[in-house]
């Protein structure tokens, strides 16, 4: 009998091959509610899942069969895209709205330029180049969120070395460098149907945990509003997926205090805990002075950042009553706007003119700060605007001065084919404004180039202001006024041009064939 | 008046005056304006590469620069380029345009001085489309002069000087290469006056093809020192490609820009092709007919080229118009020059007007500005054709009572 033993662990060996092959997954989700100066609430939702172990595909090996993917938490439908594309890290935030740093401060995730924004770093080599591939994940994307991501075609895509990866990227040998590409579209108009996929992705979807109270009614509500999608990898850990909601709702919207529950700013509470998620937190942000009340009295209180932590798994089994986390001001009569900008650094981006041909592009950043500081300065414009660089001046307070500019890149664009990606460096002194003036002008478009409401002007994306060591700011978008053609008349001017064409040719070559003749004339 | 043409005082006190002019403002104004120069000869664009060659970036790796690197070259090494400094090296080639221009015609008439001299001068240096595009510093500016240099020596028989002025000029619009054929020609006849009595070619055929090898010579010594300019091969597709295929449409004078916005995608290749071929069907024909008078085939393609190319500003036309003073003999066979005056003058409001209601005042559309200047190629194929017509008519006499001159 001594076969018996061992034919059980052949049997087992499969089992075993299986469970190394698939990864352990955790899902982590936490939401963080803060008050902002201005009697806002900003609420920040995270969900982050973590396939254990794995490595990004490396696109040398995009011939040969991808290993089988078996997720029970990953996403699916994402986990395909980032395999069959090669993608070691990924940046796709939807916004909308304007995140105002001087009353918000900065926001909790830093993407926060309006509109549609993409950018992914992936590995060079292999069969398709990083270009094909980041076609196709614009693409695969356009189709997994509902989003026109597919116009972040070439004409928008830039490769700006600002935008450093936030995970690590796999050393690929020197040959197989890592490149970025960035894209951006300000006149994407996020709803619904972008909030649907999103929560397809969520292992609990908008059943139960903190995802609950994603509510599109309040949500798309909000003053400001943006999901984001945030693929990167953690060498030591993993491939991470993390997804992300940002909001900041008014309360004093509908009253003259800054009150707020889960009912009040989502209309929903939590009924029940999400139960794939190993971490389920709520942190609430409490203020550093003056009386206020929480309710329920949390758990526990994070000292350092001086929060209040609901953990829900720790909660009792069933929820004895739907967890709807308030916060009131007994005190105040009715809340006193406090307008101290919560930035030091800030900037405004204005499109001068009222031409149709020409304008100029004005930049004031402002440091409110005692020391200088350096920063980068971003413009990402598609072509058809086009900066003349010879025309920068920078000037503070009306006097001109040539000592902010450090250095910078340029790459120029082509018509109809690549943006314009433009960096400076700069150095902002201390406790000043400075100016930054250069004259643009305006591309003229073939009439099969513009968009359908070609006289609503075309959405530039948004300048990015990166400080030296600090977190991203973007600018508002602008809003460009193109001069159009007529519409209605290719044929006429077709026809037109070709008909005086077609006459003064024949003109000509009537006079110059046709023999002259003298002819009598009949005098009556 | 008369007695400053007499002295011969008559073209430094243009020049001065010119050079009064150049010192104003006036093209901080102009310098925007689309009519007098396009994005192929704008001091804007030019600016902007020679900023970008300074700091160490290819101007020609984007879409804005495309101008030749022979500008660069000059403007980073020998010339200045602060603008009261250009707008004087601008005036003074619009001088040595004049200059060469009067020179033309005492070559023509083979006199060393006549009382037409000021004159002459005067039809070049006060010419509006001439002096407007100079005042707005663009680069149609040396395109002229080179024009005119290349056909002053061609008619004094230097051949190597023409040569090379044309192949410098080749360098800065590829469409003047249909001067070439003419100029060629000249250099082999001569540039006196058979207009009135037409016979066979009787200039020296054998030397066209060494002429023909030495324009090679100097036009691919230029390619070379381009290259070695700019660093690479990318100027030609951004400076002659962009005459061939229109990558920009910015508004101009011409009949291109709007029938290519307008254009349907799939045409777009193919009648791009037709509109630079069809600049090259006239050479042949006019070269033929005016085989005795090789300075008047050149005048008449100069009026094709300021009619039909991809990016003339006013200075192309400008130049067919002032070449006319050169040509007296043909004045009374004129049939319309009223008619074309008045095209012209309706032409010449029209376009700023119609231009500045369509993109700053937003008052009109982009069809006001087309159509005035399908005005104006009327106006200049009226002076072609009529410059043509002239042209030929004088040969068979000054008209009789009685008779009537037409075409079979």
């Amino acid at each position: 009998m001594p076969r018996k033993p061992r034919l059980v662990w052949l049997l087992c060996l499969p089992l075993l091959a299986a469970s190394h092959s698939i990864p352990s997954e955790t899902f982590e989700e936490e939401l963080h509610v803060r008050a902002l100066p201005d009697g806002k609430v900003a609420s920040r939702f995270s969900f982050s899942v973590l396939l254990e172990g794995t490595s990004p595909r490396n696109p040398q090996n995009l011939s040969a069969e991808d290993e089988s993917q078996h997720y029970t938490l990953f996403p699916l439908t994402l986990g395909q895209i980032l395999r069959e594309y090669a993608v070691t890290e990924l940046h796709l935030t939807l916004n909308a709205g304007n995140w105002n740093y001087g009353r918000w401060g900065y926001p909790d995730e830093v993407d926060v330029g309006s509109g549609a924004e993409l950018w992914a770093w992936m590995g060079e080599g292999g069969t398709a180049t990083v270009d094909e591939r980041w076609r196709g994940l614009r693409n695969a994307l356009a189709g997994l969120f509902c989003a026109s991501l597919g116009s972040l075609d070439e004409l928008r895509t830039t490769s700006p070395a600002l935008f450093a990866p936030s995970g690590g990227l796999p050393d690929w040998g020197m040959h197989n460098p890592h490149e970025i590409r960035h894209a951006s579209l300000p006149s994407e108009h996020v709803c619904t149907e972008n909030l649907t996929p999103f929560l397809k992705l969520l292992p609990c979807k908008s059943l139960s945990g903190i995802a609950t109270l994603l509510n599109p009614h309040r949500l798309f509500d909000a003053d400001w509003h943006g999901m984001g999608l945030h693929v990167s990898w953690l060498p030591e850990a993993g491939v991470q997926a993390r997804l992300t909601f940002q909001s900041v709702t008014d309360p004093l919207r509908s009253s003259d205090k800054r009150d707020w529950s889960f009912a009040s700013i989502f209309d929903r509470k939590i009924e029940r805990r999400c139960p794939s998620a190993t971490a389920s937190h709520v942190v609430v942000s409490l203020p550093d002075n003056g009386a206020y009340s929480i309710q329920p009295p949390p758990p526990s209180i994070d000292r350092a950042s001086n929060a209040a932590v609901f953990d829900l798994k720790k909660e009792p089994v069933e929820f004895d009553a739907p967890l709807d986390i308030s916060m009131q001001w007994p005190n105040d009569e009715g809340f006193e706007y406090n307008l101290v900008p919560q930035t030091p650094l800030s900037v405004r981006r204005l499109l001068h003119g009222s031409s149709q041909d020409r304008g100029s592009l004005a930049v004031s950043i402002s440091n409110s700060g005692n020391e200088s500081v350096s920063v980068a300065y971003l413009e990402t414009l598609p072509w058809i605007v086009q900066v003349y660089l010879h025309s920068m001046t920078f000037s503070i307070n009306g006097v001109p001065r040539d000592d902010i500019l450090r250095n910078f890149t340029y790459v120029p664009p082509i018509p109809h084919a690549r943006a314009m990606e433009l960096t400076l460096n700069l150095e902002i002194p201390a406790r000043s404004t400075v100016l930054l003036k250069m004259d643009v002008t305006k591309a003229f478009l073939r009439y099969t180039e513009h968009p359908p409401d070609a006289q609503r002007g075309w959405d530039l994306p948004p300048a990015v202001l990166v400080p030296h060591g600090g977190k991203r700011m973007y600018t508002p978008t602008l809003l460009l006024d193109l001069a159009t053609p007529d519409f209605s008349m290719p044929y006429n001017v077709i026809i037109f041009s070709c008909s005086l064409v077609a006459f003064i040719f024949g003109s000509v070559f009537n006079l110059l064939t046709r023999k002259f003749v003298v002819v009598k004339v009949e005098s009556k | 008046m008369k007695s400053l043409v007499d002295t011969g005082a008559l073209f430094p006190a243009l020049v001065v005056g010119r050079l009064l002019l150049a010192l104003t403002n006036a093209s901080d104004v102009l310098k925007h304006n689309h009519q007098l120069s396009t994005p192929l000869t704008s001091y804007l664009n030019l600016q902007e590469g020679i900023y970008l060659f300074k700091n160490g970036i290819d101007p020609y790796s984007g879409g804005v620069f495309r101008q030749s690197p022979l500008f660069l070259a000059l403007f980073t090494t020998v010339l200045p380029t602060s603008r009261i400094a250009c707008s004087l090296i601008w005036t003074i080639s619009d001088a040595i345009g004049a200059w060469a221009l009067v020179q033309l015609w005492r070559a023509r008439q083979r006199v060393a001085q006549t009382s037409r001299d000021g004159l002459i001068a005067a039809a070049y240096l006060l010419n509006p489309y001439l002096f407007l595009p100079t005042l707005a510093l663009s680069t149609s500016t040396f395109e002229n002069t080179l024009a005119l240099l290349s056909l002053l020596f061609a008619a004094r028989g230097h051949a190597s000087p023409s040569l090379l002025a044309a192949a410098i000029l080749l360098q800065l619009s590829l469409s003047s290469v249909v001067l070439l054929a003419p100029l060629v020609l000249l250099l082999a006849s001569s540039p006196v006056s058979q207009l009135a009595s037409p016979r066979a070619f009787s200039g020296n055929v054998k030397i066209i093809i060494p002429l023909l090898v030495e324009f090679l010579v100097y036009t691919s010594v230029l390619t070379l020192v381009s290259a070695l300019v700019s660093g690479g091969w990318a100027w030609i597709p951004q400076t002659w490609g962009a005459i061939l295929t229109l990558p920009d449409l910015t508004p101009n004078v011409g009949l291109w820009w709007y029938f290519f916005t307008e254009m349907f995608d799939h045409f777009r290749p193919f009648f791009l092709m037709v509109f630079s071929i069809h600049l090259l069907i006239y050479i042949a024909p006019v070269c033929i007919k005016f085989q005795y008078d090789y300075l008047y085939a050149a005048f008449i393609l100069l009026g094709v080229l300021g009619t039909f190319k991809s990016y003339p500003t006013m200075a192309d036309p400008g130049l067919f118009l002032s070449m006319i003073a050169l040509f007296p003999e043909i004045y009374p066979y004129l049939r319309y020059p009223i008619v074309t005056t008045l095209l012209h003058l309706h032409a010449a409001l029209l376009m700023p007007l119609f231009h500045h209601l369509w993109l700053n005042q937003g008052t009109g559309n982009a069809n006001f500005f087309y159509a005035s200047t399908l005005v104006f190629a009327c106006a200049n194929g009226a002076a072609l054709t009529d410059c043509v017509w002239a042209g030929l008519r004088i040969a068979i006499g000054p008209p009789q009572e009685g008779f009537s001159v037409v075409q079979e």
